[in-house]
């Protein structure tokens, strides 16, 4: 009984905790695949998710930042939490489709390392700005109410509820994503540009516009994952670089461009480091992850799920 | 001496097989072109051959040892060098650079650990990079950024990088794709002049028949991936498997 | 002035243009001409650096020493990033492990600062051996991701796992440097005519290490490595495909860079008897990338320069009341305008006006 209780939270647990490596790793495997793009400013989109989602939802002191000094006290609108979870991909959806056009387009020819270079100094740039202005504290992100307190699940018992949602979040939005890319023709054509771009294009089908909005799908999971992230954790200008190494560890051990890999990849990642936690050596737990990741990659450097011709 | 040759040579991508146990020898001395339409398994072979992709089954041998499992490097550290489709270069450097790079790898060996001497110490090395230069003709460029030359000269120092190794055999992918008629010839000349030279043994993909009959012993003609006809220019330009897989459609 | 070793090879063949013989030796003369002024110039720049530095900018001689330290970890940064194309997201390791390596070894083996050097050195050259090894088996992304993954893999070993060596998120702070060679006290002043221009001990330790490191950089620039590793950068297939392992070059090159990295950790364990735990979080190795990009790749003295300007900004422009509150954010402005459009940095930018106005060869 004990046992099986044990695991099963276990589990639940590695669900939650992977469900944010999974909305992180399945936007950036998308740009990645498709685009071939390496976005280090993912973390930044999370980011900007997690401080809008608190903007939206609640009103939150200024203590400290330049805002502060300049005289104002707080900022939100108090929307409560549904809207952010409304407003805030729409958002970084469009600007996801911003940078796609300014930033990204223009080194889609340019080498990878200078895809990185660019897109590291962006995540610096929002970080920075947003400590400057809002301060580098910490800012608790309250869970709705209606998800706040525990839960009873048969065999478990008490579950914190806004840990189930999250993982409900997670399921319906990846599901979305996954049954876009495999049953529409928006699918199809974002299938055949990660196989092979160029025979696409001699195809005569542009790649434009669905390169386009594969970037904004990927920005709008990310700024998901900031407001669903951000109630588990407290806000800080810090947390969208902590959250993007493990969503690129996400994305690499599942197999670029695989959505499906990205999900096994997160959950493997979760419920390691949550096993290392709930069985006392949490010490290991962030070794553990990273630990696993290299192996993987040693072992398998195309990813659970790549394929070997994506290797070459 | 059989410089080159493979046996039962095969490569299958999933379900497709582009390469199709294909058996082939060169002779010391043999200039051969490998020919076929689109897809016929021409840069595939190229590719086992070299080293890049490893082949699903069968053997290749270079002056009669096996070379499959190996790196490309140690490929060519054996005396079979490549020049590519598309004029490969080091277009930052400068030209002299771009032989001093092929010369280092002909008289140092894929390795060495030597990063505390003085490039100077080794006035080997400029001499065979000046060397390659001049038997390419590009020594009076040889200040210029490689970025800079025309295109016709770019495939020239590509050459030049490969034969720096003084190669028992050269590869050579499409060698005049691209150029005008005047490089294409001069080109052709070139490859005709190393051959008598160095008594050069060459496998040659192109698509330019006139090029193909004029510098070839010996053609192979690919068609899916097999080997469907092998002769002189003369019995191989009458082959009717030929005309039908290949030249009925092209010829001009 | 002194740097981009494709002028050197230009200039040199163009004065040799007559006989090949004849040419070589004024050539290799010419060459070891350069060689050695390069070295004084480094040596003259940072005998009167402190002092300018002090009087006209603000600037205090503490921050002069870890501007050189990152400097020499730049340089040798730059030699993967700049000649070899190749960037690490991992570096951290190497100069926070030399740093952890040093301390430790300063506390527990001995306090000779030239043998805590090699401890540390040593210790960087045989993690950049085994990160290297592993890492390098995939190229561009997977490299930039595998040495990231290995860089907070060995943050967080330190902070926990490891804790009874490294104490943890405290940082280490049990260094113990004694005295240079049993005579000089590194902590201590300087004797009369040095004191004219420096006012620190550490400072001329790290400013001549600096030198030698400089020196080394440069050597290894026109070994046949120098070549080498720029023709992995410009074209790794065909490098491969003129009979170069590529691969053991590159591994090459990462450990050198990484040397330079261990160099640079043991002089920040000496110069501060303190190792932080930040210095393995991968920030660091953000930081070494921001640096040598500012100050121009694929130049000698371009990181070096970057590493000052970056500490400058972080340290003294900081302070200033209106800009102050954005340094870090200036900083990532300035870097994302070089990388879109000057990728040659600072240095490249000055080289370039330098041509232009005095006529100096392009290349």
């Amino acid at each position: 009984m004990t046992l099986l209780a044990d695991i099963l939270t276990l589990l639940l647990n590695g669900l939650q905790q992977g469900a944010i490596y999974v909305l992180l790793a399945v936007g950036l495997s998308i740009i990645l695949g498709t685009l071939k793009f390496v976005n280090f400013a993912h973390g930044a989109l999370y980011l900007v998710g997690a401080y809008l989602g608190l903007f939206i939802t609640t009103e939150v002191p200024l203590t400290n930042g330049q805002l502060a000094e300049w005289g104002i006290q707080s900022y939100g609108i108090g929307l409560g939490f549904i809207a952010a979870l409304v407003i805030v991909p729409i958002v970084v959806f469009v600007i996801g489709l911003l940078m796609e056009k300014f930033v990204a387009q223009a080194f889609y020819s340019r080498p990878d390392t200078d895809q990185i270079l660019v897109t590291f100094g962006l995540a610096i740039i929002v970080q920075e700005t947003l400590r400057a202005m809002l301060g580098g504290n910490s800012q608790p992100f309250q869970q709705p109410s209606w998800a706040s307190g525990p839960i009873a699940l048969p065999i478990i018992g008490n579950f914190p509820r806004w840990r189930l949602g999250v993982i409900a979040i997670t399921a319906v939005l990846v599901l979305g994503v996954y049954l876009l890319v495999e049953y529409t023709d928006f699918g199809l054509i974002v299938q055949a540009g990660t196989l092979d771009g160029e025979m696409v294009r001699l195809l005569g089908i542009k790649l434009s516009r669905p390169y386009l909005v594969v970037f904004g799908i990927g920005a709008a999971l990310a700024g998901v994952a900031g407001v669903v992230g951000g109630p588990l954790a407290n806000v800080n200008p810090n947390i969208g670089t902590e959250q993007l190494v493990p969503a690129f560890l996400t994305v690499v051990i599942g197999g670029v461009g695989k959505i499906e890999g990205a999900v096994v990849a997160g959950l493997m990642l979760g419920t390691l480091q949550v096993a290392l936690i709930q069985t006392g050596n949490a010490a290991w737990s962030q070794v553990g992850i990273y630990a696993l990741a290299a192996v993987i990659l040693l072992v398998r450097p195309q990813g659970l799920l790549g394929s070997e011709v994506d290797v070459s | 001496m059989t410089v080159l040759e493979t046996e039962r040579l095969t490569k299958q991508f999933g379900g497709l097989t582009a390469v199709d146990e294909v058996d082939l020898a060169i002779e010391q001395g043999e200039g051969v072109s490998l020919i076929g339409p689109n897809g016929a398994g021409k840069s595939t072979f190229i590719n086992l051959v070299t080293r890049r992709l490893d082949p699903s089954y069968g053997e290749i041998l270079f002056k009669g040892d096996s070379i499959v499992g190996m790196e490309p490097h140690q490929v060519v550290q054996l005396g079979m060098s490549k020049s590519f489709q598309t004029a490969s270069i080091f277009p930052e450097l400068t030209v002299e650079e771009n032989a001093v790079i092929a010369a280092l790898a002909a008289e140092h060996g894929s390795f060495r650990f030597n990063f505390f001497r003085h490039e100077n110490a080794y006035p080997e090395v400029t001499r065979v990079a000046d060397e390659v230069l001049k038997s390419v003709g590009l020594y009076d460029e040889r200040e210029s950024q490689a970025d800079s030359l025309d295109y016709g000269n770019k495939r020239r120092l590509e050459i030049g990088i490969a034969l720096a190794a003084e190669p028992d055999m050269l590869l050579m992918d499409e060698p005049t794709a691209g150029m005008s008629p005047e490089e294409t010839k001069s080109t052709v000349e070139l490859i005709k002049e190393v051959k008598r030279e160095l008594d050069l043994t060459f496998l040659l993909v192109e698509h330019d028949m006139e090029i193909v009959f004029d510098i070839s012993d010996r053609i192979v003609v690919l068609n899916r991936g097999a080997v469907i006809a092998e002769g002189t220019p003369e019995e191989v330009q009458n082959d009717p498997a030929v005309q039908e897989a290949y030249l009925g459609g092209v010829e001009e | 002035m002194s740097d981009e070793p494709r002028d050197a090879t230009a200039t040199a063949t163009a004065d040799a243009e007559n006989e090949v013989s004849g040419g070589l030796a004024d050539q290799w003369a010419s060459f070891r001409d350069r060689e050695i002024s390069t070295v004084l110039l480094t040596l003259v720049a940072v005998a009167v650096f402190p002092f300018l530095f002090n009087n006209y900018l603000d600037g205090y001689t503490q921050l002069a020493t870890l501007m050189l330290i990152y400097g020499i970890f730049a340089i040798g940064f730059d030699i993967l990033l700049g000649y070899t194309g190749l960037l690490s997201f991992g570096h951290a390791v190497f100069f926070g492990g030399a740093a952890y390596a040093a301390g430790i070894f300063s506390a527990s083996v001995s306090s000779s600062p030239l043998l805590v050097l090699l401890a540390g050195l040593v210790f960087a050259v045989l993690m950049a051996w085994i990160v290297g090894f592993l890492s390098l088996r995939r190229g561009g992304i997977y490299f930039a991701i595998l040495t990231l993954t290995f860089g907070q893999m060995s943050f967080y070993l330190a902070a926990s796992p490891l804790a009874f060596l490294t104490n943890g998120e405290n940082g280490f702070t049990s260094v113990d440097i004694g005295h240079l060679l049993g005579v000089v006290d590194l902590h201590g002043g300087v004797p009369f005519p040095l004191s004219m221009l420096v006012d620190n001990m550490v400072y001329v330790f790290v400013a001549v290490i600096t030198v030698l490191s400089v020196a080394m950089a440069n050597r290894i620039l026109h070994s046949p490595y120098g070549t080498v590793f720029r023709a992995i950068r410009e074209n790794e297939s065909r490098a491969e495909f003129v009979g170069l392992n590529v691969w053991r070059y590159k591994l090459m090159a990462f450990i050198i860079s990484a040397a330079f990295a261990g160099i640079a950790g043991s002089l920040f364990a000496i110069e501060g008897s303190y190792v932080p735990l930040e210095s393995l979080y991968w920030t660091e190795s953000g930081r070494i990338v921001i640096m040598t990009v500012l100050g121009g790749v694929g130049s000698l003295f371009g990181p070096l320069f970057g590493a000052g300007l970056y500490l400058y900004i972080e340290n003294i422009v900081s302070g200033f009341p209106t800009l102050g509150p954005f340094w870090h954010l200036i900083l990532g402005l300035v870097f994302v305008v070089m990388v879109v459009l000057f990728p040659d940095g600072i240095w490249g930018g000055v080289q370039y006006v330098r041509s232009r106005l005095f006529g100096g060869e392009e290349s």
